[in-house]
């Protein structure tokens, strides 16, 4: 009752989504395997930070390594965006398979879909909420990542702006500005392989399909790429808007090449979630 | 069950959609566009206002790509894009993709500046006259311009000069400038189209056209071209700091070869030029030692390759002998490269008839 008087009349009668989505978020949050995955990703920035200040420790003068490796030395701002960039090829793109094969395949393998089907709550509502407990942890894990890096950044590399790659200096704001766009490219990212992983997770009842699934995605995806013949389909495929992201350090921004990379992301969205829609519908619990 | 179907209809809906999407976004921009309606215009007309059109102040991204058809292996295809931006008063700024870095060049007016990011590296050009004649090709390829307008005043003696209707180049509607060499020209290449922005009369693309094949041997131009002042922050550069700043000056002063050095390069090369128009061909000659020196380094792919010239030349030619003796030849779709064995060198546009007699010749 005391749930029912916080919110408007007509929701009512069903349970109000604030209290479903916070609930999903509880249970996400409480498995063991999303909290050591967020705790490694935590660790991906620094562990990158103490290697590139190690590096350029102990050879002076020689460049650390090829694109975003050799800026990042003495330019700490630019480490939350370079470790972002580095788990984007596999790391990020996993955890959130892991989320979606979580989401519902594995609650089907446990036998819990099952109940919640069954329970009153509508299933395009209770995809959503599923949807929302997957994009959110992946939000927060990516945030997460932006945040140590720029701690560990600051602390381990130094420098109070950003060096792009076009040699030209950003004031520490407008540096700070680069690193939540970056958040945002990243994350939409991997909403967009999550909500493909989301798609087949409706479709079985094995987690480990789901991973395997997206995982084979993303790497044929990247085989095609680099075909010469198949370059008509480039443009198409998900993991292109993923190379574009370290563009986001270069001045001016080019802003046409990562607005095509979101809604190439938005398209996969839209299909991945449409198809677990009607998945979910026809489902016989 | 009503609500059902329509949540099922609009799951269907919802997949076509992206699957639209993603196909519009897969799909090249203006395929199957008309080409646009513009005033008619006689050629020279054309090329008059293109040699007197001056630049404004622009950005745009350049493309280059080329499709030789060279028989070596592992060559990149060139897909390169460059961003350029003018404020069309003799500042610049070109940005490009090097590898994994990026390359900035930018011209203030007083200084030029070299920015390479995978070294941190900044070189420095104080005047704007000796940087010129230090440019890469592939910079002064970055400019579809200069390009364009060399062609046009070269090739007018012998190339039948016409407007062959218009296109929309970087969605700008633009005249087709076309070169056709004169029926008596025994050359590989079959037209230069030159795309004329109809606004500004800049040309916003060069193609290339070999006998035998419909898509571009060379093209090089603009696939995004906006005109408007430029933010002047753009035209601005400052070392950054722990950034190894090089003069070019003095580094050029330090590598020029001595006159004699000149002098004598230019007596073993001995170059000549044999023909005119399409059909110039360039005969040289290249040291014997040079062509039978061992070479090693690293190709594209950092595989290692060893061997002497003359090896390579045995891999990717085909032999061939004439009266000139007996040597190599290298074909492409655009030009014909002929080594003969005592290091006699033909290069031009031409098949390799030409160049045996071009090489006969002397």
């Amino acid at each position: 009752m005391t749930a029912a008087l916080d919110e408007p009349r007509a929701t009512a009668r069903r349970a109000p989504l604030t209290r479903l989505l916070r609930s999903e978020l509880r249970m996400v949050l409480r498995r063991p395997r999303t909290l050591i995955g967020l705790a490694l990703l935590a660790l991906v920035p620094v562990v990158a930070g103490i290697g590139i200040a190690i590096a350029t420790g102990s050879s002076s003068g020689e460049s650390v390594g090829d694109g975003l490796a050799s800026l990042v030395e003495g330019n700490g701002l630019l480490l939350p965006i370079f470790g972002l960039t580095m788990s984007m090829t596999m790391l990020l793109p996993l955890t959130g398979a892991m989320l979606a094969a979580d989401a519902l395949a594995g609650e089907a393998a446990n036998g819990t879909l099952r109940g919640l089907l069954v329970a009153p709550v509508g299933r395009a509502r209770l995809l959503a909420v599923k949807a929302f407990g997957v994009a959110a942890v992946s939000l927060f894990a990516v945030l997460l990542m932006a945040a140590t890096g720029i701690v560990a950044g600051l602390l381990l590399l130094g420098g109070d702006g950003m060096l792009t790659s076009s040699g030209t200096t950003l004031p520490f704001g407008a540096g700070l500005g680069r690193v939540l766009l970056t958040v945002v490219l990243v994350t939409v990212q991997v909403w967009a392989l999550a909500a493909v992983a989301l798609a087949v997770s409706a479709w079985t009842e094995h987690p480990l399909i789901v991973v395997v699934v997206s995982l084979g995605v993303v790497i044929v995806s990247g085989v095609l790429s680099v075909i010469p013949a198949l370059d008509w389909l480039t443009p198409a495929l998900i993991t292109t808007s993923w190379e574009a992201i370290p563009e986001v350090v270069k001045d001016p921004l080019p802003t046409a090449t990562l607005l095509t990379g979101v809604l190439r992301a938005g398209c996969y969205i839209l299909i991945g979630y449409s198809i677990a829609l009607s998945r979910m519908l026809t489902r016989d619990g | 069950m009503n609500r059902k179907r329509t949540a099922l209809s609009v799951a269907a809906a919802g997949t076509a959609t992206g699957v639209v999407g993603l196909v519009l976004l897969a799909a090249p921009a203006g395929a199957d566009e008309a080409p646009p309606t513009l005033p008619e215009v006689s050629a020279e007309a054309l090329v008059q206002s293109v040699l007197t059109s001056d630049v404004p102040a622009l950005s745009g991204t350049v493309k280059v790509s080329s499709d030789l058809g060279l028989p070596v292996p592992g060559l990149p295809t060139g897909d390169e894009a460059v961003r350029v931006y003018t404020d069309g008063q003799g500042k610049a700024r070109i940005s490009m993709d090097q590898g994994r870095g990026e390359k900035t060049v930018i011209a203030d007016g007083a200084t030029t500046w070299l920015w390479n990011s995978a070294d941190r590296s900044v070189v420095k050009y104080d005047s704007a006259a000796e940087h010129r004649a230090d440019r890469s090709t592939e910079e002064k390829l970055a400019d579809p311009a200069a390009v364009s307008l060399e062609f046009i005043t070269a090739m007018r003696a012998d190339s039948t000069v016409s407007v062959d209707g218009t296109a929309k180049v970087a969605d700008r509607p633009a005249y087709q400038l076309v070169l056709t060499p004169k029926p008596t020209e025994r050359t590989l290449l079959r037209e230069v189209r030159i795309a004329v922005d109809s606004e500004t009369r800049l040309p916003l693309r060069l193609e290339v056209l070999a006998n035998g094949s419909a898509e571009p041997a060379l093209s090089v131009g603009f696939t995004e071209f906006a005109t408007g002042a430029q933010d002047a922050g753009l035209f601005t550069f400052t070392p950054p700091a722990g950034a190894k700043v090089t003069d070019g000056n003095a580094e050029a002063r330090e590598h020029q070869p001595t006159e004699q050095q000149k002098k004598d390069f230019l007596a073993t090369i001995n170059p000549k030029v044999v023909g005119e128009g399409w059909d110039t061909v360039l005969v040289g000659t290249v040291p014997a030692d040079l062509l039978k020196a061992e070479v090693s380094g690293k190709d594209a792919d950092g595989r290692k390759a060893a061997g002497t010239p003359l090896d390579l030349l045995k891999q990717f030619g085909k032999p061939v002998s004439g009266p000139f003796g007996t040597g190599f030849v290298i074909t492409t779709k655009v030009g014909t490269a002929l080594v003969a064995e005592d290091g006699r060198v033909a290069v031009g546009a031409v098949p390799q008839q030409v160049l045996v007699d071009a090489l006969g010749q002397k």
